[in-house]
């Protein structure tokens, strides 16, 4: 009886015993997870970020990040400099962008109203995207990327490629580095005081729109070098970046919307998560209704996240 | 300034003015269709627009689907960024409907709007738990997977998949629509005469039926969604929405009442899938995803969130400002061409321009420059009228 409705089971989602005994098609799938999941993190980080300090939840950073993207293309493919210093260059330029957009379209409006913002952010959403359409059109192309090709470590199809290793090791120096500026800096202690509670930052003489404008540009600056590590493995058109910002809010809701570490956690989690259902399940039609269904989980169940901190609320 | 003078709200004057602003308004709707039946084409600029019927009929269909998202979000104000979902499934559900079981497209209506509105209570349950910014967190990830699940495998033979559905049912006019008679009527009126055709081909009258028939789904969905709105309802929905402790505090049940105003939304924004169906005769996954959510709640806050007329005016904005823009071949004193993604490059500069300039939308910039032309004063206390009373 009971292997009859495993089989059964196992019959309406095609699932092979094969593929399910194939340990190395398991570790392949893990390590493509991990890459995809840091990818995942380095955009939920940048969502993380815009939460922490302002409350929102930017959903225009996908489109910021497209524009770093494209940036990146400029420098690296047309202008022809060494991919990683074209990352740099696009990181600065769309955190300058970023801090324009922030200080013309966010700040006037009162930090603690949310529901403006959030329909300005949709608005930003829809002039970047097609801006983008409209200066480099919907051609695609492929964007080199800053790893080299190749894997040090292989089990048969199983390959832990330098671009795995580059992407986890890029989004934990990112962790690293945001975790120095914030806890050992004076600007970063702005930051902390601004997020933890804005009223009081403000009377002890915090200047709280700058602090902030600081904030969307780090976000920026992060959301660019996420899309860098993602976009080699796709290729490079104006749609592309909504399906990772699924993903990554999938990312961002899992870890917690104010926790770094429940971002990154998340992020990987939610690539680990895609890549092995879509192997063993084939679902790769639902991959992204999976990331839906994990933030509605995570909504439902734990509201705050893995790491996040609970809000007090009147009942 | 004094406009057209002070009348009474609820007297004579005010009556009469009602009814005559309603017939001009009928008046005008009624026309329209005749006026535009071969196409209407304006050049202004230099540029040479092409307005169809057509495209006022999607507009209609627009405009309900903007009201069905006021309900969840302008009156009861919970943030959904996923109503193209439901507009989604009722289009879908109508195409199938029509197309596998060779039902009739209005008959749908009657799975069409008692299924979302299911759907929209089961969708409500959870968005109890989930609030504000949260909301619109998961609700735009729905969004984004409606064309994932069209596109699936196993409902692919029925949907169409990437294809999309022709929808193999033709709305023709009934022989008793007098359609091609009034429209000789018309060519003999003089003034208005010269812009009316002599008579109707096949595809105008077909194209004229269905503007009457989107125009009578859509009075009735405002209509009954007023009704809702105007009573009990309504109020404790703008309660929860404006103060949702006093609300409950008033003995609102706020859990009812939310998935109710979800279960209401998804049905209206169902049949305004149904009347999209209806107007083009085919369905593709791609237009029901995550864009004509955003184009959406572009519509309700430029029409003005949490009114009636808002809708109207955001169903127009979101049809035609895009329509606009695709047909400018050169902006005045620019070589520039208007094409493609610049339309919803306008229409996101116009959502930030009405959310800084007029935050309650145009429905509130006319409510105010109505106000100065013509004053409707409260009836007062008692029957008297105060003589200059302003």
């Amino acid at each position: 009886m009971a292997t009859d409705g495993l089989a059964s089971l196992l019959g309406v989602f095609d699932i092979s015993l094969d593929k399910l005994s194939n340990g190395e098609l398991w570790l392949a799938q893990f390590f493509r997870g991990l890459s995809d999941g840091a990818t995942y993190a380095s955009v939920a980080l940048a969502l993380v970020m815009i939460y922490k300090s302002t409350g929102f939840i930017n959903f225009a950073q996908g489109s910021l990040a497209l524009l770093g993207v494209y940036l990146v293309y400029v420098f690296s493919v047309e202008q022809g400099l060494p991919v990683a210093v074209a990352v740099v260059c696009a990181m600065v330029a769309s955190a300058a962008v970023a801090a324009f957009v922030e200080r013309v379209f966010i700040r006037p409006f009162p930090p603690d109203h949310v529901l403006p913002l959030v329909i300005v952010t949709l608005g930003l959403l829809l002039i970047i995207d097609s801006a983008v359409g409209i200066v480099w059109g919907f051609r695609t192309r492929s964007l080199p990327s800053m790893f080299p090709r190749g894997a040090p470590i292989e089990w048969g199809i199983a390959q832990l490629t330098w671009r795995t290793i580059g992407n986890l090791g890029t989004v934990f120096a990112v962790v690293g580095l945001l975790y120095l500026l914030l806890s050992r800096t004076k600007t970063g202690l702005a930051f902390r005081a601004v997020s933890s509670n804005l009223e009081s930052a403000r009377l002890v003489g915090i200047r709280v729109g700058p602090t902030l404008g600081f904030g969307w540009a780090l976000a920026a600056a992060i959301g660019t070098l996420g899309g860098a590590l993602v976009v080699p493995d796709l290729l490079l058109e104006p749609s592309i970046m909504l399906r990772v910002l699924i993903f990554s809010l999938a990312a961002a809701a899992l870890g917690g919307l104010d926790s770094m570490v429940g971002a990154v956690l998340g992020g990987l989690v939610v690539g680990l998560a895609r890549n092995l259902l879509v192997t063993f399940l084939d679902l790769s039609e639902l991959a992204l209704a999976t990331a839906v269904a994990v933030i509605l989980v995570v909504l439902l169940v734990r509201p705050t996240g893995l790491f996040g901190s609970t809000r007090v609320e009147r009942v | 300034m004094r406009g057209l003078g002070i009348v009474v709200a609820g007297g004579r004057r005010h009556r009469r003015r009602q009814i005559i602003g309603w017939a001009l308004f009928a008046l005008v709707v009624a026309l329209i269709p005749f006026l535009i039946a071969d196409t209407y084409s304006p050049t202004v600029f230099g540029n040479r627009y092409t307005v169809g019927l057509g495209n006022l009929s999607q507009a209609i269909a627009l405009m309900v689907a903007v009201l069905g998202l006021n309900i969840a979000t302008g009156y009861s104000g919970q943030l959904s960024l996923g109503h193209s979902f439901f507009v989604g499934s009722g289009a879908y559900l109508t195409a199938v409907l029509v197309n596998d079981f060779h039902w009739s497209y209005l008959s749908t209506l009657g799975v069409v709007v008692p299924g979302l509105f299911m759907f929209g209570v089961l969708f409500g349950i959870p968005a109890l738990r989930i609030q504000g910014l949260y909301l619109g967190l998961l609700t735009f990830a729905v969004a984004a997977v409606f064309p994932s699940i069209i596109r699936l495998d196993k409902v692919a033979d029925r949907t169409g998949g990437s294809n999309g559905l022709l929808i193999d049912s033709d709305l023709e006019a009934p022989a008793w629509a007098p359609l091609d008679t009034v429209t000789e009527w018309l060519h003999a009126v003089p003034g208005v005469g010269s812009r009316v055709p002599d008579g109707l081909t096949g595809r105008q009258e077909e194209a004229v039926y269905k503007y009457f028939l989107l125009v009578i789904v859509a009075l009735v969905c405002f209509w009954l969604v007023r009704n809702i709105l105007a009573g009990r309802v309504g109020r404790a929905l703008v309660a929860i929405r404006d103060n949702p402790l006093g609300a409950a505090a008033n003995g609102v049940n706020l859990a009812a009442y939310k998935t109710l105003s979800f279960g209401i939304s998804a049905a209206v924004g169902g049949v305004a899938g149904t009347m999209l169906a209806m107007h083009s005769g085919f369905v593709g996954a791609d237009e029901f995803g995550f864009s004509l959510a955003i184009l959406l709640i572009v519509g309700l806050i430029v029409g003005g969130a949490g009114t009636l007329h808002g809708a109207v005016v955001g169903g127009l904005a979101i049809q035609f400002v895009p329509h606009w823009s695709s047909q400018t071949q050169t902006l005045p004193g620019t070589d520039v061409a208007l094409e493609g993604p610049y339309g919803t490059a306008i229409l996101g500069g116009l959502l930030i321009a009405i959310i800084f300039a007029l935050p309650g939308g145009a429905a509130h910039g006319f409510r105010r420059i109505k106000a100065r032309l013509m004053p409707v004063a409260p009836r007062p206390p008692q029957a008297e009228i105060v003589a200059g009373d302003a």
